[in-house]
């Protein structure tokens, strides 16, 4: 079949040169082909698949197994919010509210302008400066709603 | 003290032998110990997932999964220990947490391994109910229903998937309480890799894949299981039919079947429901002028289909037969055998055309696919027949050579087997396709020569291999004759030049060759790719020297190994469905074979002639290629057409029209209207596989049992029995004109009852399936020919310590190019073949439901540059025409194909290849036409 691809495969090709032949290679060269794309789109897993031979449901068996991996395409800023016992005693829930209600993110998923993605954690190891976010390293604790998205709108 | 090579373990209380490497499963179960498993299968590597197997082995304290605990010398093992049980319960109640109560409507129920777990163990499911999952049932494809809500995630078809199919379109997704089984990139299974196999529905534990087909049709503990064999292609699986009602309602692939070992393609699996089809003829049909003792005429309503009772159609039959007989002789007279028949069947029509007619003029569709093999094999080796058996070639072999066969598709089971020798074994593969097939994916190596050079890539090959020094010289010395010759012809090849014929780049051909030279023993297979050309015989050649030049015949994992097209394509040759020969090969040339079927046959043991019309006839008969064009020329005058249709399967169409428009006399035995039956004058309702019981033989020479299931529909009878019928009338109507029959002679009369006595007949004339008897089939002995005597054990391999013909023969083959090759007017290359989904002339699968919801209408494959070229965007109609003729279809645009060439499919009238390729261009020595290769233009349509 033609290809329909709208997505770029030329750091595709470059990336699968550097793994040339190895089978066995399915999660480095998904890690670098999501460094490069940012997640892994569907269609960059089927051409990894014919390209390699890897099965295609093979890839996406390893890209949904793995928490590190993003089929969708996620915003520029990666936030984690803990909901471990700790945090979501402290109120986790009122910030994941928070910041659905005022940029429309939800766990799992990105704002519709892909600034932010957000994910939930569970239990971050800081319980004492519950609840925690972490955004892109950044770890701040004792959060509420509304540092938190001032915090985030001041990101570039 | 036992011996390295058994371990003693002591399993309940009782003393078991085991071999080393075994798991302690594996031993239990063969010493009649049951231990549950759900994860487990005995062709699939263990994952040891569902912990349901658990036992309690002695100085261990956590409790082991018995099918993947490997057996060591002294184990003392628990199975049914209380702490195992409730162990399994706890297990079980797990399981049945998350899976829905629904057993009274289940389609698994009566045979699903959760049930039975559950009735066992007394676990209701009610205990740990929690969180559930409400998956929607995914019933978008037509063959398999996905409800992931019965999925107990056991991994089984995911790797039935992996080891059995190859293909992997399954995998787990997610994980933890989130993972369910899913396809591709999680979609449906039709936008996936699958093939529909259905090896995942044969292993699935519960009701999680379900065949759509079945759903509510029946119970198991309802059904009548018949086994039989595939109605479909040459391999030959087994397959069980599941019937209630008189309706076969589900099919599945018998373990104990010696092709498949329980495995099918699609077709097989899912492809029987033609069977059932309203289309089907249930009363004979003759034209109305017929009826009313007109001349023949197409017009009007005198050419209207009548429905008769068999008698009237019978003796209609009889009687033009013997007018065309008196008043032209017999050759003016053809039979067509049936490579879809039983091998009963295509006896018949052998001693129908030259017992009771006294021509040769026989023929069938091998003359179309294989003929070229038959030919060149007999030369090469003095047998035409597949050398070496499945399961040697895929088990064995340490590389293969598949060259001009879409195995994958044509021969999905072998095709599967490849696959897994490859990912399994590290077998290595080398493919020579013009196209790039999609066993491509599984190649070491892709050598794609152009459409039609395969001699010189053959003799490229083998050029290197004599360079190098890598032939086989003790073989050469010892085994053959004609080396010099060959060698001297040979090396004309070098690379440069066929690497400018072929388009193969040099390297590419040095490292098959340095494959083959290495891997040893190599099997060569190949098919329609390889014979459907005007130098088809060479090129079989070609390969029979190549396997000799490496010393690869007559041992096991080697061997030149032709895929029979059709179920029965190899019977019906070696029933005697040839212009040349009599059963088993026996020539008709040969006095001593002709004096001795007239002696079986009631005969005169003259020749026939005009003074002796009690004769058999002394010369070779007319091919199908011969017979229907020369009705154009009053030559034939009358076709008798056992389940062929030629006007799908024959090359250029348009001719075989014209040609059958002109006949005087076409009587046809069929299943179904055909696109033939438009043209024939008496149409008889024969019956189904399912329908009739007899015997197979498939491409590895192997005779197979085929069972009646259910009874045909309305008036049909077996085609045994309409042979039989015609001939008894026929006989005394020759009487007449001089041919009189000794009815008391061993094998004259033609009072079968049964296909057994026919069966008994063939044992009597047919010396290599002398030994092939009804009774060691029924006591379950699938016997491979030549099988000369009762005692025999039957050949699985052929020319081992000697070539049939004594030493094999080298022969040079010189490349020539195809007859037809592109111009400026056509200036490409259009190949044919068949996809998976559908079967020859389509007459079959396009009559399944499911078959024809996949692969609804005929697509043409052709490359992105040409289809640039004529502006063609996407998926659009294409018209592709030659000098006979034109089709329309929709375009597939692939990398299948290279530019410059397209390739179109027969199985569907509204754009059948066949109306473009060319029946001119024929072999000289097989008469086989070049359907692989013929000239065409495109354009947007
Ligand atoms: S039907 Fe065959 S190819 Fe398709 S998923 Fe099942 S095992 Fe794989
Ligand atoms: S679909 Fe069937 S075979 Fe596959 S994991 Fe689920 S229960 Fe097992
Ligand atoms: S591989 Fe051939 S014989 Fe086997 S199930 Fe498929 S069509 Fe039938
Ligand atoms: S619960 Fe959030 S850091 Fe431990
Ligand atoms: S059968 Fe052994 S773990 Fe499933």
């Amino acid at each position: 079949m033609v290809n329909t691809a709208t997505v770029d495969l030329a750091p595709l090709d470059e990336i699968l040169k550097e793994f040339n032949g190895e089978k066995g290679a399915v999660i480095p060269i998904l890690q670098r082909v999501q460094d490069a794309y940012g997640y892994l789109p569907k269609e960059v897993l089927s051409a990894i698949s014919k390209r390699t031979g890897i099965p295609l449901s093979r890839l996406y068996g390893v890209a949904t197994f793995y928490a590190q991996f993003h089929l969708t395409r996620r915003g520029c800023h990666l936030i984690k919010i803990c909901d471990g016992t700790a945090c979501h005693v402290r109120g986790a829930t009122k910030l994941v509210k928070s910041l659905e209600e005022a940029l429309q993110l939800s766990p799992g998923g990105s704002d519709p302008d892909y600034k932010y993605s957000l994910e939930i954690v569970y239990c971050l190891g800081s319980c004492g400066l519950a609840p925690i976010v972490v955004v892109d390293d950044q770890v701040y604790g004792q959060t509420n709603p509304e540092s938190l998205i001032e915090r985030l709108e001041k990101l570039e | 003290m036992s011996t390295t090579s058994e371990i003693r373990l002591m399993i309940d209380g009782k003393a078991v032998l085991a071999k080393p490497g075994e798991t302690v499963l594996q031993a239990a179960r063969r010493a009649g110990i049951a231990i549950p498993v759900l994860c487990e299968h005995p062709a699939l590597p263990p994952s040891g997932a569902c912990r349901i197997c658990l036992v309690e082995i002695e100085n261990l304290r956590a409790l082991q999964p018995a099918c993947t605990f490997l057996v060591s010398e002294g184990l003392v093992i628990q199975t049914q220990s209380p702490r195992v049980r409730s162990a399994r319960k706890f297990t079980l109640e797990m399981l049945l947490s998350d899976h829905p109560l629904e057993c009274m409507t289940c389609e698994a129920a009566g045979e699903c391994s959760l049930q039975d777990l559950a009735y066992e163990y007394g676990v209701t499911g009610n205990r740990f109910r929690g969180k559930q999952h409400h998956y929607p049932i995914d019933t978008s494809n037509p063959f398999i229903i996905v409800d992931r809500n019965k999925c107990i995630l056991c991994g089984l078809c995911v790797r039935a998937c992996q080891h059995i199919n190859g293909v992997e379109a399954i995998s787990v997704f997610h994980r933890g309480f989130n993972a369910y089984i899913g396809f591709g990139a999680d979609g449906g299974m039709q936008d996936s890799l699958c093939e529909f196999c259905g090896s995942c529905v044969a292993v699935c534990p519960t009701a999680a894949l379900w065949p759509k087909m079945s759903i509510g049709q029946g119970r198991p503990w309802q059904v009548k299981k018949v086994d039989t064999i595939c109605s479909y292609c040459g391999v030959g699986c087994k397959i069980t039919l599941h019937v209630k009602d008189n309706r076969i309602i589900r099919v599945e692939g018998a373990w104990d079947g010696p092709a498949n070992h329980g495995w099918t393609c699609v077709k097989g699996h899912f492809g029987y429901d033609y069977v059932h089809h309203p289309d089907r003829l249930t009363k004979p049909r003759v034209r109305r002028y017929l009826l009313e003792g007109q001349a023949k005429t197409r017009q009007g309503s005198a050419w209207e289909w009548v429905e008769t009772d068999w008698e009237t159609a019978l003796n209609i039959v009889a009687r033009r037969l013997a007018e065309v007989w008196s008043q032209s002789g017999p050759d003016s007279i053809g039979i067509l055998a049936s490579a879809k028949c039983l091998n009963e069947e295509n006896y018949l029509m052998n001693k129908l055309a030259r017992q009771v007619i006294g021509t040769n003029n026989i023929d069938h569709c091998a003359r179309l696919c294989h003929s070229s093999t038959v030919a060149g094999l007999a030369i090469s080796f003095g047998s035409g027949a597949m050398s070496n058996s499945i399961d040697d070639v895929t088990e064995q072999a340490q590389a293969f050579f598949v060259i001009g066969s879409n195995t994958t598709e044509q021969h999905p089971v072998i095709g599967m087997r490849l696959r897994q020798a490859v990912r399994q074994r590290g077998a290595r593969l080398i493919v020579a396709d013009p196209r790039r097939i999609d066993l491509c994916d599984f190649a070491e190596i892709h050598l794609q020569h152009k459409a039609g050079t395969d001699i010189a890539l053959l003799n490229g090959l083998m050029y290197i291999i004599l360079e190098k020094g890598w032939e086989d010289k003790e073989f050469i010395a010892t085994r053959t004759e004609g080396f010099e010759d060959f060698k001297a012809a040979v090396m004309h090849y070098s690379p440069e030049k066929v690497s400018a014929i072929t388009g193969v780049p040099m390297e590419q051909l040095y490292q098959a060759a340095e494959i083959m030279a290495a891997s040893k023993p190599m099997a060569a297979l190949w098919a329609m790719g390889i014979t459907q050309h005007v130098t088809g015989v060479q090129n079989v050649m070609a390969l029979a020297n190549l396997q000799m030049l490496l010393g690869n015949m007559g041992k096991p994992g080697g061997g030149a190994n032709p895929l029979r097209g059709q179920n029965n394509v190899q019977g019906a040759c070696d029933m005697g469905g040839l212009p040349n020969v009599y059963p088993a090969y026996q020539p008709v040339t040969s006095e001593e074979a002709r004096i001795k079927f007239a002696r079986a046959w009631g005969l005169d043991e003259r020749p026939i002639g005009d003074e002796n019309r009690r004769g058999l006839s002394p010369r070779a008969g007319m091919t199908v290629t011969e017979m229907i064009p020369s009705i154009l020329e009053n030559k034939i005058r009358a076709l008798c057409i056992l389940g062929e249709n030629p006007i799908m399967s024959d090359a250029d169409t348009n001719h075989v029209r014209r040609c059958l428009e002109s006949a005087d006399f076409l009587v046809l035995l069929e299943i179904f209207p055909s696109e033939t039956s438009l043209y024939v004058d008496v149409l008889l309702p024969g019956v189904s596989f399912a329908e009739k019981s007899g015997t197979f033989t498939n491409t590895e020479r192997r005779v197979q049992l085929v069972h009646k299931a259910i009874e045909p529909p309305g008036e049909a009878r077996p085609d045994w029995w309409i042979i039989t019928e015609i001939a008894r009338r026929l006989i005394p109507l020759l009487a007449q004109h001089g041919r009189a029959i000794d009815l008391d002679a061993p094998w004259a009369k033609w009072d079968y009852t049964d296909t057994a006595q026919i069966l008994n007949e063939i044992n009597a004339l047919a010396p290599s399936y002398a030994g092939i008897t009804r009774q060691r089939l029924e006591r379950g002995e699938t016997l491979q020919w030549p099988c000369p005597s009762p005692d025999h054990p039957g050949t699985p391999i052929l020319h081992v310590q000697k070539f049939t013909r004594g030493l094999g023969k080298f022969v040079p083959v010189d490349y020539l190019p195809p007859a037809e090759l592109p111009d400026d007017d056509y200036p490409l290359i259009m190949s044919t073949g068949r996809v998976l989904y559908h079967w020859h002339g389509g007459e079959m699968s396009r009559r399944s439901q499911g078959l024809l919801a996949i692969y609804p209408e005929p697509r043409i494959e052709i490359s992105q540059e040409d289809a640039e070229k004529i502006g063609l965007n996407g998926s659009k109609r294409l018209r592709v025409s030659s000098r006979r003729g034109a089709i329309e279809a929709e375009a597939m645009v692939t990398d299948r194909v290279p530019p410059g060439m397209v390739y179109a499919n027969f199985h569907f009238p509204q754009a059948s290849a066949n109306v473009l390729t060319s029946g001119a261009a024929l072999d000289p020595i097989s008469k086989i036409p070049e359907f692989k290769v013929c000239a065409v233009k495109i354009e947007k349509a």
